[in-house]
């Protein structure tokens, strides 16, 4: 089941078109990589999703119905460029922003206490938020957006300005959010991350979504038939006749101890052929296949979208 | 969604009356107000209780001799002789000037010798004893008449001329037409000062939220509108609160003045500071209003040719419709700029009529009735000015509706453009909108 459903949802800003027609679903409980270059236009779904803007064409769908004003309670948002208000104290400022999304005094406060406990933030209460470092706001921040414990969550580069232990931090918190049943949509250029966490990833450039799918599935369809292959020792002969059938060796590698191939499987032809290939000169260490990265997958389908002539500047 | 709104307004009302700066200019600003108008009697008063002054008077002219009166701050004694001897020896007979009276053909000429300080008020307390002896004796040598008949004939004489304003209905009020002006010009100056400090309180917040960019945040939570309304009631309602504590505050000092210090205002002194000080009429006026906080009420009552009630209804009419013009139009701007200096641009059209009608109140307010009062006081940006100032000297009905009419049908439209540029100016960073870029928005 899908928590949310964009149905071919046109945004335009006077002549600027942000987003063209765009269709993606999210599937409940997964962690969904919104990707794209800088100004493809995913900003402008997210503040469509979080109903900040209303697209000029197309519908939105959440949890089976039209995304309504009350769906905002259900949603938490992670903005990229964070802002708190400077001069109020940390504790104030949390308890505000989770009453507006309608939480309670008592359970705002409970809830509250339980996370600044938790991230070991209790002496911070009653700082106020300009005394705190820019890691310690950006906790603060991400606390606030789920205290109310969302069904759909969306982060917008989250990982920007956190470090490497901080960063870890998060991206602990969003797999257990995901093992609670939450929905998070991740927006990042962050391929790593994306790698490491997404299930589900949709690609957006200029305006227009051109991929979407399981991650696997995406890099299934896009992978190259490429092997990587270590043997003892790499005989002339073997070499020969990897070329006389058409298979393509992309690079070469060896030393005293081993040697590593990497080889293009032509069509008509397995993994299984290859592999009896290699069998009858030498003895195999290992043998797997070279999967296409999402860094790898984003670029060549960003150039390749670029190049299509519908695309006018 | 409603209880988002009332929780947007409480932070903004919460958050502004906690700080200290707000705490230390709600208390100070009445102090100061009441010191400005009772400092300067004070003063008076309590410099007029410390001076007595003996005056040796060396007379030539013999004219004067004995005819100085004494009272409770001046004690003239005579000697004759030789003037520089006298002057060597009555400052040790602890005499604090000494009067010399030349005789003169043309008139009458003096000098007042003193070491230090002259006493402060003595030389025209001498010239104006001087004028009076000197004019009774001519009257006497001169015209042959008795200056206590003259005196007589002269209080006779004396006529007086009331200003009575005839209403519509036929009836007749008489009123000061002085205070009119001043208290009209008080309203005025008052809706003045709120609009400017919290209408840029709004321009403030709105800019705050933008440029810290927790705007995003809160309209993931709430709708843009929610958030303009409960920033623009939220910082009325503090607005409102400084003005009630100030009214309080102003209040409890002066009754506690006056319960302390029955006799300040006495006439005598508040005549005295009024006739020195340079803006002496309004400060005698505002001090006797005052002066007896009881009959202020009746006061007004009979002065004004508008009843009191209506001036108050009026007042709160164009504090809250001027107000909210101003703030919608303030975060309107706000929402369109990115930093303070930027914001100058969008709001100097809206801001000139507001300083064109605090520079026209002194014109207003001496010609209420006159075209360029009838004017700002029909144009909403000018109008809760204007129309305070003009109205407690009497506006016809007729006219006080149409600008009614006309501020409450002007801020239905701020509303609209406010509520329409904010909701995509606040997320737009970067360059500033042109004009036509806001038009555009406009039909969005």
């Amino acid at each position: 089941m899908n928590i949310i459903d964009v149905q071919e949802v046109t945004k335009r800003y006077g002549d600027f078109t942000a987003l063209d027609s765009v269709s993606l679903s999210v599937p409940q409980g997964c962690v969904f990589g919104l990707l794209g270059p800088n100004g493809a236009g995913k900003t402008s779904l997210i503040r469509i999703l979080m109903r900040i803007s209303a697209p000029e064409k197309g519908q939105i769908f959440f949890k089976g119905h039209p995304l309504a004003d009350d769906d905002v309670f259900d949603m938490g948002y992670l903005p990229e460029e964070r802002g708190l208000y400077k001069k109020m104290k940390v504790g104030e400022q949390g308890m505000y922003l989770a009453r507006l999304k309608g939480l309670d005094r008592q359970e705002a406060y409970k809830r509250l206490r339980e996370k600044f406990e938790q991230f070991g933030m209790m002496e911070w209460w009653n700082k106020p938020v300009e005394e705190l470092s820019k890691g310690m706001q950006q906790k603060v921040q991400f606390i606030t957006t789920i205290l109310h414990k969302p069904s759909f969550l969306i982060l917008d580069e989250p990982f920007s300005g956190f470090d490497p232990i901080n960063a870890n931090m998060l991206k602990e918190e969003v797999k257990k959010l995901k093992d609670e049943g939450t929905t998070i949509v991740l927006s990042t250029h962050n391929m790593a991350s994306v790698e490491e966490i997404c299930d589900h990833i949709a690609l957006i450039n200029r305006s227009r979504k051109i991929l979407e799918g399981d991650i696997f599935e995406v890099k299934n369809r896009f992978k190259k038939n490429l092997y990587s292959i270590e043997t003892t020792r790499l005989p002339e002969v073997l070499l020969q006749q990897l070329e006389e059938q058409k298979y393509g060796i992309c690079s070469q590698f060896s030393n005293d101890y081993y040697t590593r191939l990497e080889v293009k499987i032509p069509e008509g032809r397995t993994a299984n052929n290859l592999l009896q290939l290699i069998m009858q000169h030498t003895d195999i260490h290992a043998f797997n296949e070279i999967m296409p990265t999402m860094s790898e997958i984003f670029i060549e389908q960003v150039e390749l979208a670029n190049q299509q002539p519908d695309h006018e500047e | 969604m409603k209880n988002k709104t009332l929780l947007i307004i409480s932070r903004e009302y919460l958050t502004r009356i906690q700080k200290k700066s707000f705490i230390i200019i709600t208390i100070l600003m009445p102090v100061l107000l009441v010191a400005m108008i009772v400092l300067p009697v004070l003063f008076m008063t309590l410099s007029e209780k410390r001076q007595f002054s003996r005056i040796l008077v060396v007379d030539e002219s013999e004219v004067f001799i004995n005819n100085f009166q004494d009272n409770e701050h001046y004690e003239f004694c005579y000697r004759s002789g030789d003037i520089e001897q006298i002057k060597r020896e009555a400052f040790d007979q602890d005499f604090d000037v000494v009067l010399q009276i030349l005789s003169n053909s043309q008139g009458v000429k003096s000098n007042i010798y003193y070491k230090k300080n002259l006493p402060t008020g003595l030389q025209s307390e001498v010239e104006s004893q001087m004028d009076d002896i000197f004019f009774n004796q001519l009257l006497k040598d001169s015209l042959s008449i008795d200056p206590q008949r003259f005196e007589n004939m002269q209080t006779l004489a004396k006529s007086e001329a009331a200003t009575i304003q005839i209403d519509d209905r036929g009836g007749e009020k008489e009123h000061d037409s002085e205070v009119n002006q001043i208290f009209g010009m008080m309203c005025g100056l008052i809706i003045y000062f709120i609009i400017i400090m919290f209408a840029s309180l709004v321009l403030r917040g709105v800019l705050e939220e933008k440029s810290n960019r927790i705007v995003e945040v809160l309209l993931s939570s709430v709708k843009p509108a929610q958030l303009l309304v409960g920033k623009i009631v939220g910082i009325a309602l503090v607005g409102l609160t400084q003005l009630v504590i100030w009214a309080a505050l102003s209040g409890a000092i002066l009754l506690g003045i006056q319960l302390a210090a029955p006799d300040l205002f006495s006439s005598d002194a508040v005549e005295t500071v009024a006739t020195t000080a340079t803006s002496g009429e309004m400060l005698s006026n505002g001090a006797e209003l005052a002066a007896d906080p009881g009959n202020i009420f009746s006061m007004i009552q009979n002065y004004f040719p508008v009843s009191f009630g209506v001036i108050i209804f009026c007042f709160v009419f164009y504090f809250v419709v001027g107000y909210l013009i101003y703030s919608t139009l303030y975060a309107a701007t706000g929402s369109v700029v990115d930093n303070e200096s930027d914001s100058q641009q969008y709001t100097m059209p809206i801001t000139i009529p507001l300083i064109l009608a605090i520079v026209f109140v002194p014109s207003i307010s001496t010609n209420p009735d006159g075209s360029l009062a009838m004017w700002l006081s029909m144009i909403p940006l000018t109008s809760p000015i204007a129309m305070m100032v003009r109205l407690p000297s009497g506006v016809p009905a007729w006219e006080l509706l149409l600008s009614m009419g006309i501020a409450l049908a002007f801020l239905v439209f701020c509303i609209w453009f406010a509520a329409k540029v904010y909701r995509i100016g606040i997320m737009t960073y970067g360059k500033k909108p042109s004009w036509r870029t806001i038009f555009r928005w406009l039909r969005q």
